[in-house]
C-alpha cells in the first residue's frame, strides 16, 4: 500500500500538498477548507471505504496521489457551457479525473449528455458526484475544489487532465454486483431523472403506479445491458400522488430496463467479482447507496478503497456502481 | 468571365434559381447571397424581379469563398421539386448540403471537432447541433462523396473501415463478447443511433467512428479483435 494514499489526517494530507504531489482528495468541506493551495482537486464528502473498512469521518480525508505522468496534470473547474469540451481537452494518451457537485447543473447536464460529448470513450474518464453528510441535507451544499487556488464551486465541476507515456495507458472500468431480474422488462421514451409514463413489457404504464403496485423494493435500482456492461439507475424516490419516479441518474431511450436481483451477501459477492489486477489500482470509489443499503460501515471491500459517492463516474454517470482505474501497459 | 457568373459557378446556382443580391458588409470576412426562382425576366443577377420572401426566407452556412464565411439566404425549395441544390440546406440544420458534404467527409478522416471548426470558421454550437442532426436520424448526406479509401497500417489487425464488419456489429448481426467498458458503452450508443439512422452515408460514418476507436485502441483488444474473424 502506498503511504501516500487513504484515509488519512487533514494534516498529513497538507504535507503531501506541500510536497507538490499531485493529488485528488476526497473529504468534508471542513476538513478540505484546511488543505494548503497546490497540486490537487477535491470533492466533499464524509463516507469512505478505508483499509481497515468503512468509515464516516468529518476529520479526515481520503487521498488518492497520481503518478506515472508524462507532463504535470492539469487542472481546472468547468461551468455547464464548458462541461461537452471535457473529453476534448483531455490528453490524447492519458485520463482525466472529473468530480461534479451533486444537485448542481453540471451534474444534470453530464448525466444526461456525456455519452454524446465529443471523444467521449475515446479517452478515459472516471470519478465521482461529490455529496454531504446525510444529517447535513438542507443545510450545506455538495462542492468541489480546484486545488490551486483553493476555490470552492457548488456549480461548477473541476477537473484533473493527466498524460500518461507512450507505452501506458489507462484503462476504467466497473464492479456492478446488480444483475438484472426476472421481472418485467421496462422502456422509457425519454432521457430524464423523473418518469412518470414507461412501457412495460410493451404496454403503456405509469412506474410509480407499478413499483408501489408491486411493493417493488426501491434499494434495487434498474439496471439496464450495454453490451455486457451491467449499468444501473437508482431510485430515488417515488412520488404517489404526481404518480413519479425520481432517479440518480436518468434512463434513457432505446435500452431494455429490468428491477434487479436482490445481492445477499454483498462482500462475499463483491470479493468474488473482483478480476486480479496485477498493476495495482490507481483510483477508485464506490456509491453511497451500496454502502448504505449493504451497511458496509466497519466493514472492508478487499483492497478496494476510495469515497463512496453521490455517483459514480465511469466515462458517463453510474450508480450503486463501484468504479475503478488501472494503469497498463 | 464575369464576376457574377463566376460567382454563380462558384455556388453552383442554375436555373431556374439565380443569385438576386450579395452583400459584403454584413460581418467581417462574410459574403451573404440571396438566391431565389427565376420569375419570367431574362435577367440572372441583381436586376431580377425576384426577391427572397423574407417571412419564409432561410439562412445556411455555406462553403467558403476563399478566406470569407459565405451565407445563403432562400426560401428551401419545395421537397416535390426533386432533389434539392448544394447550395440549399434541409430542414433547420445550420448547413448547406454542400457544407453537409464537406464536414462529413472532414468527420469522416477523424478530423477533431475543434479542428473543423478552426478550418472551416464555424461555431461548435452549429457543429454540434448538425451532428446531432446525423446521430438521431434526423438528418441525412444522401448523394454525399463515397468515404475515401481508408489507411490502415500494415501491421494492424483492425479491419478497414469500409469492412462490412463494423456494420454487423453496429446492427447487432454479429455480437462479440467484449471486455472493455469504454467498447460496451460506446457499441451501445452506436447501435442505439443506428437504429433511427435510415441515411447511408451517415451509417458510414457511424462504422468509420466505430473503428476508429479499434485503431486506437488495438492493444487493449485482442479479446475483442480476435472474435472479428481476422
Amino acid at each position: 500500500m502506498n503511504t501516500n494514499e487513504g484515509l488519512m489526517p487533514v494534516g498529513r494530507a497538507a504535507d503531501l500538498i506541500r510536497a507538490g504531489k499531485y493529488l485528488s482528495i476526497g473529504g468534508d468541506e471542513q476538513a478540505l477548507r484546511q488543505l494548503p493551495a497546490g497540486n490537487w482537486i477535491g470533492g466533499t464528502i464524509p463516507y469512505f471505504m478505508a483499509n481497515d473498512g468503512g468509515k464516516i469521518s468529518r476529520d479526515q480525508v481520503f487521498v488518492h496521489e497520481i503518478k506515472g505522468f508524462s507532463a504535470p496534470p492539469i487542472m481546472r473547474l468547468y461551468d455547464a457551457d464548458g462541461l461537452p469540451q471535457l473529453c476534448r481537452n483531455a490528453p490524447e494518451n492519458g485520463f482525466t479525473i472529473l468530480i461534479i457537485p451533486a444537485f448542481s447543473e453540471c451534474h444534470g447536464s453530464f448525466a444526461e449528455n456525456a455519452p454524446n460529448y465529443e471523444d467521449m470513450y475515446m479517452k478515459p474518464v472516471v470519478g465521482w458526484i461529490s455529496g454531504i453528510h446525510l444529517d447535513d441535507l438542507g443545510k450545506v451544499s455538495p462542492k468541489v475544489v480546484l486545488g490551486t487556488t483553493g476555490e470552492f464551486s457548488e456549480q461548477h465541476a473541476v477537473a484533473m487532465d493527466v498524460p500518461l507515456p507512450p507505452n501506458k495507458f489507462a484503462r476504467v472500468d466497473i464492479i456492478n454486483l446488480f444483475r438484472p431480474g426476472t421481472g418485467d422488462t421496462i422502456t422509457f421514451a425519454e432521457t430524464g431523472f423523473s418518469v412518470g409514463a414507461c412501457q412495460i413489457n410493451g404496454k403503456q404504464a405509469n412506474l410509480a403506479d407499478y413499483l408501489i403496485g408491486n411493493s417493488t423494493d426501491t434499494r434495487l435500482p434498474l439496471v439496464a445491458d450495454y453490451c455486457g456492461a451491467m449499468i444501473n439507475v437508482s431510485i430515488k424516490g417515488i412520488d404517489a400522488n404526481a404518480r413519479r419516479v425520481d432517479f440518480y441518474a436518468p434512463v434513457f431511450p432505446g435500452l431494455d430496463y429490468k428491477i434487479a436481483a436482490p445481492v445477499n451477501d454483498y462482500l462475499g459477492s463483491f470479493q468474488a467479482a473482483l478480476p486480479k489486477i496485477d498493476s495495482g489500482i490507481s483510483f477508485s470509489c464506490n456509491c453511497i447507496l451500496n454502502f448504505l443499503y449493504s451497511g458496509l460501515e466497519g466493514k472492508r471491500t478487499a483492497n478496494v478503497t476510495g469515497p463512496m459517492t453521490f455517483g459514480e463516474i465511469g466515462y458517463q454517470l453510474l450508480n450503486q456502481t463501484l468504479v475503478y482505474l488501472t494503469i497498463e501497459g | 468571365m464575369k464576376s457574377e457568373d463566376l460567382l454563380r459557378s462558384v455556388i453552383e446556382v442554375e436555373a431556374p434559381w439565380q443569385v438576386v443580391k450579395v452583400r459584403d458588409d454584413l460581418g467581417k470576412r462574410q459574403v451573404d447571397v440571396w438566391i431565389a426562382q427565376q420569375t419570367g425576366r431574362s435577367g440572372w443577377f441583381f436586376g431580377s424581379k425576384a426577391t427572397v420572401p423574407q417571412d419564409r426566407e432561410q439562412v445556411w452556412r455555406h462553403i467558403n469563398l476563399g478566406n470569407s464565411r459565405c451565407l445563403i439566404h432562400a426560401v428551401p425549395p419545395p421537397k416535390a421539386a426533386g432533389e434539392a441544390p448544394l447550395w440549399c440546406g434541409d430542414g433547420d440544420l445550420p448547413f448547406t448540403r454542400a457544407m453537409s458534404r464537406q464536414i462529413a467527409s472532414m468527420l469522416l478522416e477523424g478530423i477533431k471537432f475543434q479542428s473543423i471548426c478552426s478550418i472551416l470558421d464555424v461555431t461548435v454550437a452549429d457543429l454540434w447541433k448538425f451532428k446531432h442532426s446525423l446521430d438521431s436520424g434526423k438528418a441525412g448526406l444522401s448523394s454525399a462523396p463515397p468515404p475515401p479509401p481508408a489507411a490502415a497500417a500494415p501491421s494492424t489487425r483492425v479491419p478497414e473501415a469500409d469492412d462490412p464488419v463494423w456494420e454487423k456489429l453496429l446492427d447487432g448481426s454479429t455480437n462479440i463478447d467484449i471486455r472493455v467498458l469504454s467498447l460496451k458503452l460506446l457499441l451501445t450508443k452506436l447501435r442505439e443511433q443506428m437504429r433511427v439512422i435510415t441515411d447511408a452515408e451517415v451509417r458510414v460514418l457511424k462504422a468509420y467512428e466505430l473503428q476508429r476507436y479499434f485503431v486506437r485502441y488495438e492493444q487493449m483488444l485482442n479479446h475483442e479483435l480476435g472474435q472479428l474473424g481476422r
